[in-house]
This record gives C-alpha cells, structure tokens and sequence, in this order.
C-alpha cells in the first residue's frame, strides 16, 4: 500500500508542479481566460498516456524496452526545452508588466498559447506513459480479485497509487496557492529559480533514461551513490525524486548533465532578475537588495500610465 | 514569441509510431516454438524464476511483487552491465511484463527490491531455438563497438609500428648489427598485424613489404626485406653490402614510408564486412606466404610474422564477437577453438620471448601448422556473411 502510494505521489508531483506553477503564472498576470489550454493541455497528456497503456497492456504489440526509455529520455530532453523558455518568458513578461504597454505581452501571450498548451502536456505526459503502464497493472490486479481468484484484496495498489496521485495535486494546489499569495517579483525570482532546478532533474534523469536505451554510455559510471542514506523507496527519497528528479545514485553523465543546464541557466536567470531589480531609475535603496526587489513593482508601475 | 510547434508536434506523434514495436503475446496459453514466459517473483529477500533457461526468440518476464517494498526487475548481458531490459516501479501486489527479444546466451537477472544497491542477481541461460531474433537496436550498437574498438587497435598497433622501426632504422643506420636483427622480427610484428590494413595503399605496400623474388622489372627494391637481406645475407650469392650512405638511404626511405602510413591510417574507419574479411586476409597471408617460408627469405624469423598476422585475424574475430554470438553463435564455437589450437601449435615454438627460426622446423611441424590454419580459415571464409546478415 504505502509503496504503491509512494509511486502515485512521485509520478504525480513531478507533473503537478510545473502545472500549478503555470497555473499561477497565468491568474497572478491576469490571464486566466488562458486557463482552459492549461488544462487542455493536461486533459490531451492524460488521455494519450492511458490510451498508449491501455494499447500497450492489452492490445497487439508492446514496445521493446528501448523505445520507451528512449521516449521518456527524449521528451524529458525536450520539455527542458520548453519548461526554460517559459521560465525565462515569464521573466520577460513581467518586466514587461512592470513598465512596458500591456498590448506587449498579450501578443506574447498570444503566440505562446500553443506553447502553454505543450508545456502542459509536456509536464503531464512525460511520465504519463510510465503512470499509465503501473496503473492499469493495478487495475488489472484488482479486476484478477474481481474475477474470484485470489483472497488478498488487490484493489489495493490502485487505491494506494490513487490516493498518490490525489496528495500530488494536492500539494500542487497548495503551492499554487502559496504562490499566488507572494509578492509578484518574489513570485518570478522564486518559481522562476525553483523551475530551473526542477528542468535540470528532469534533463538528468532524461539523460539516464537514454543511457539504459543504450544509447548514451556510461550507464556504470557512478558519481555518488547515496542510497544508503537515502533509501530509494522511502517517502523522503520520493519527495526528492518527484520534486527535483534527485536519484540516490547518479552517474557521472547525468550529474555533468544537471550541472551544465543549471550553472549557466541560473546564472542568466539570477543576472536577469538582478537588472531588473537595479536597473530602473528609482532605486534609493539599492544597497538593500532583498528591499528593491520589493519596491520596483509599486516604483515603475506608474511610470507605465 | 513563436516556437516550432509542428516540429514539436510531429515529434511526438513520430516518437512511439517510429519506436520498435513488439508483438504481444496473443494469449498466455500460446505454446508456439521460441514464445517463452518466465515467471517471477520478487520479494524483500528473494527473486524466485520459474526457469533459469529459456528458448532463444521473444521471451516475456511476468515479474510479480510479493514483497512490500517497490522492486524492479532487470535482465543484463552476462558481465551484468549492460541492461537488455527492464521494468521499474513495480508496486507491492502488482504483476508487470518484461518482452524481450532474447539471443542465445547468457544473461544475468536481478531483482531490486527497494529500488537499490545491485539486486539479486542469478544466470540465466537462453538456449539457440532457431528462431531468428531481431534486436536491431542492440545489433548496432554492437556494430559501432566493433567498428571503433578495430578503429583504435589499428592505429595503436601503427603507433607502434612507427616507434620500434625507427629504434630499428637507428640501429641499422648505426652499424649495430646484433640489435638490429633482434629488432627486425618485433618492429615487423605490428606490421604483419594489420598487414591487410597497410596493404590497402596500393603505392606504399610494394615501397615498404616488396620482396626481391617479386620485384617488376625496372622497379627499385626497397623497404623492409632490402633492409632484411642486408642484415643477413648468408643466404645470397656473392652478395656486396650495402655502403654506409645507401644503409642511411634505404633505411630512412622505410621510416618516412612508416610515418606516411600511420598519418594514412589515422583517417582510416572500417566497416563490419571489412573487418571479416581482413580477418579472412590475415589467414590468407599465413598460408600463402609463412607457411612456406617465403616471406622472411634471408632472415628466417617467419614465425614472428605468422603469429602476428593470426594476432591480427583474431583481434578481428574479438571485436566482432558480440556480433558473431547474436547472429551465429555455433561459428563463434567453432572458431574460437580452431584459433585456439592453432595458437597451441604456434606456442610449442616460441624460444625465450620470441620464436624459433623457420629453419628449424621439421617437414612435419610446418604440415601441422598449415592444417591448422586451414581448419581455421574455412570457418573463417563464412565470418563475412555472418556479421553482415
């Protein structure tokens, strides 16, 4: 029970942060007639996972081991891509909102609607398949008890993947609500860096997914392996997992992989957030930087009208 | 902001249409020859099989968790480091398929309950059942392998091609006689090792391994066996040696050629069949030439170069073996013993760190030697068209 439940709250949080991320990003800049590509976005991931399962549990043909780590590698790889354009277009979009015409980000806003929709299924979908896979074996347990066969109740693993999933979109709503509460800079520096080291797990573990394709080597290279201490299935390694893609024992490719994407994005990112804290012509307190960041937004705002 | 959102699009719906598919298995009752189901189940402390052994052909892993913690279930190839197949995530109660396409051969299994450290692991064996197993993915991955594990042997063996001739050329040029004839044999070695490598530039071959009997008329005798026949010319009728100015002449006309080859073969990359049939090569040069004892006329160190060009075929047959054993593991057998007894043979001549002279032999020790090479080369004719199937 607790196992499978570790496993649904793993799978489910690793899309359900991106998504209330995105889904506070769009209600903090008044968006929210946006909302309906995010979850349509969500819904599309949803039903293309458990239709693949379904497919791939029941139907005709299965896919061979290394088509699908070579497919959760490679969309691991590209919703980096696109989770690092957001980020840094959020960035962009509210400075934009600081001091710039509205009709600006709008049309932003309007060329990115697709985008959204594709992060969103991006987030959602990666590990959708692999949900999806688990859960109808779970559902397949449970329909084998049905049948009147076994006397263990195996409705269990569904419900305890189950009850993960819902604690994931729980915490979900809870971060969402946490981040539509901070202060709107605060927002964009927090999530902003937070999201940064979310893609960099995701890139890590797309990079280890490909090297159990084979297709990239080193597989048996480890850099650290601190699953003593960390053991994999505790709900601690779980949290770390579904969070930041943190694996106990990391392979040196994998770990150059993480520190890569992430030294010189954070570095862009924090520079960024920087200029922008600094850089307006008001900035009395500027030896204070926790303190300008808080005060651009009322400073600039009327500058715009 | 636009973003190439077809490319994105067509990607995804590309990826699993594109991916290798495999065929699920119709009904578990299916008895058809090569569909095997293992079961298993994995517990905290155990990972039970219902076999250790299984048929060649499509191989399907039921993996049962009758533990309490999150297990996976890996097949790896024989030194347990690369992964054929896996399933992860397998929740306490949950029953979950692995589908491989599985060669002849061994295997490790293991189970991971927990998720950590390197499992349980045991053998398992997966007997030839004649049917032709697709795993075109591991397939290439062994083709590349071969290709550069080949790719760098050449150039190492040229590295050292260019090192010992030139402490050769140095010794020679410097009058040193006796250290010259004991480097002859060695600075050949890496020479006859990729001798149909270095054969392949048709200008160098006869400037560098012409041997006088072969000369074209009109055409000036020098490299290796000029050099040869200088340093031992016991054999020669009223033969003058050479002056001091042509020694430095010939000599630093073969180091140049040597260079000029190494710089040749670094831009070299070798294909599949190219490696078989260099392989195939080697083994005819063995038999054309120093079996009978042609090739090193005057100096008669022939089994130096016997047991470099077999050095050479077999290096050809190492790299190609994880091929050779997917696709046609009976000919790995079979070669590997022959390679063996010829190598048995070729090791009862050795003396001190090298070999005995040519001339030493006895009539039967040289029929013995050519048998062996043949029982080695008929197989080996085959290795091409199995690499390449």
């Amino acid at each position: 029970m607790i196992g499978n439940y570790l496993i649904g709250l793993r799978e489910g949080l690793e899309a359900s942060l991106v998504v209330s991320i995105l889904v506070a990003y769009l209600v903090r800049s008044d968006r929210r007639h946006l909302l309906p590509r995010i979850w349509s976005g969500v819904a599309l991931a949803v039903a293309i996972s458990l239709g693949f399962g379904a497919l791939l549990t029941w139907g005709p043909s299965g896919l061979t081991f290394e088509a699908q780590e070579a497919i959760g590698g490679t969309l691991s790889i590209v919703a980096v891509g696109f989770v690092t354009w957001m980020i840094f277009w959020m960035a962009r979009a509210a400075r934009a909102m600081g001091g710039e015409l509205r009709g600006r980000i709008d049309k932003a806003a309007e060329g990115a609607r697709w985008s959204l929709v594709v992060v969103a299924v991006l987030a959602v979908g990666r590990e959708g398949l692999e949900t999806a896979l688990f859960l109808w074996a779970a559902t397949e347990a449970g329909t084998r008890d049905a049948a009147g066969a076994a006397a263990t109740a195996t409705w269990q693993p569904l419900l305890g993947a189950a009850l993960g999933l819902a604690t994931a979109v729980v915490l979900g709503y809870l971060i969402y609500r946490g981040a539509v509460k901070i202060n709107l800079s605060r927002f964009f520096a927090w999530t902003g860096g937070f999201l940064i080291i979310v893609a960099a797990g995701v890139l890590s573990y797309g990079v280890h997914d490909l090297q159990e394709a084979g297709i990239l080597p080193g597989l048996t290279t480890i850099a650290f392996d601190v699953s003593g201490a960390i053991p994999p299935s505790s709900w601690y390694a779980t949290l770390l997992k579904g969070v930041f893609n943190f694996s106990p024992t990391t392979t040196v490719l994998e770990a150059a992989a993480w520190l890569l994407y992430v030294v010189p994005t954070m570095t862009l990112f924090v520079r960024g957030i920087r200029r922008r804290a600094v850089a307006p012509p008001v900035a009395p307190s500027a030896g204070h930087p926790g303190q300008s960041a808080q005060r651009t937004q009322p400073a600039t705002a009327p500058a715009a009208r | 902001m636009r973003l190439p959102l077809p490319l994105l699009a067509a990607t995804l719906v590309a990826l699993p249409a594109l991916a290798a598919c495999t065929q699920n298995a119709a009904s578990e009752t299916t008895g058809s020859s090569g569909d095997g189901t293992v079961t298993v189940s994995s517990t905290d402390d155990a990972c039970r099989l219902s076999s250790t052994e299984a048929p060649s052909g499509r191989l399907t892993f039921e993996v049962t968790n009758d533990g309490s913690q999150v297990t996976e279930f890996y097949l790896l190839d024989q030194d347990g480091k690369r992964i054929v197949g896996e399933v992860e995530n397998i929740g306490p109660q949950l029953t979950r398929q692995l589908v491989v396409q599985a060669a002849p051969g061994t295997y490790t299994t293991a189970c991971k309950p927990g998720m950590k450290g390197d499992g349980i692991r045991a053998d398992f064996t997966v007997t030839d059942s004649g049917t032709k197993v697709e795993t075109s993915a591991d397939e290439q991955a062994m083709v590349e392998e071969a290709q550069e594990d080949y790719r760098a042997w050449v150039q190492q063996q040229s590295d050292l091609l260019v090192q010992r001739t030139r402490a050769f050329v140095e010794a020679y040029e410097a009058g040193d006689d006796r250290t010259a004839k004991a480097l002859y044999p060695r600075a050949r070695t890496p020479w006859e090792r990729i001798e149909t490598v270095a054969e392949s530039f048709g200008d160098l071959d006869p400037r560098m391994d012409a041997r006088e009997v072969d000369l074209e008329p009109g055409q000036e005798w020098t490299g290796w066996h000029r050099l040869e026949k200088d340093l031992w010319p016991a054999r020669a009728e009223k033969y003058a040696s050479l002056t001091q100015q042509q020694r430095k002449q010939y000599a630093e006309g073969l180091l140049a050629n040597t260079v000029d080859l190494d710089k040749r073969i670094g831009g070299l990359t070798f294909t599949v069949d190219q490696i078989a049939n260099g392989s195939r090569g080697l083994l005819e040069e063995v038999a054309k030439s120093k079996v009978s004892g042609e090739e090193e006329y005057w100096s008669r160190t022939d089994l130096y170069d016997f047991q470099a060009n077999v050095d050479g075929a077999r290096k050809a047959l190492d790299v190609l073996t994880p091929l050779l054993r997917a696709r046609d593991p009976q000919l790995l057998t079979t070669l590997q013993h022959r390679f063996d007894a010829l190598q048995q043979l070729l090791d009862a001549q050795r003396s001190g760190d090298g070999f005995r002279s040519y001339d030493q032999l006895s009539q039967q020790q040289v029929h013995r030697l050519a048998d062996a090479v043949n029982a080695v080369a008929e197989p080996l004719s085959r290795l091409t068209a199995a690499v390449i199937s």
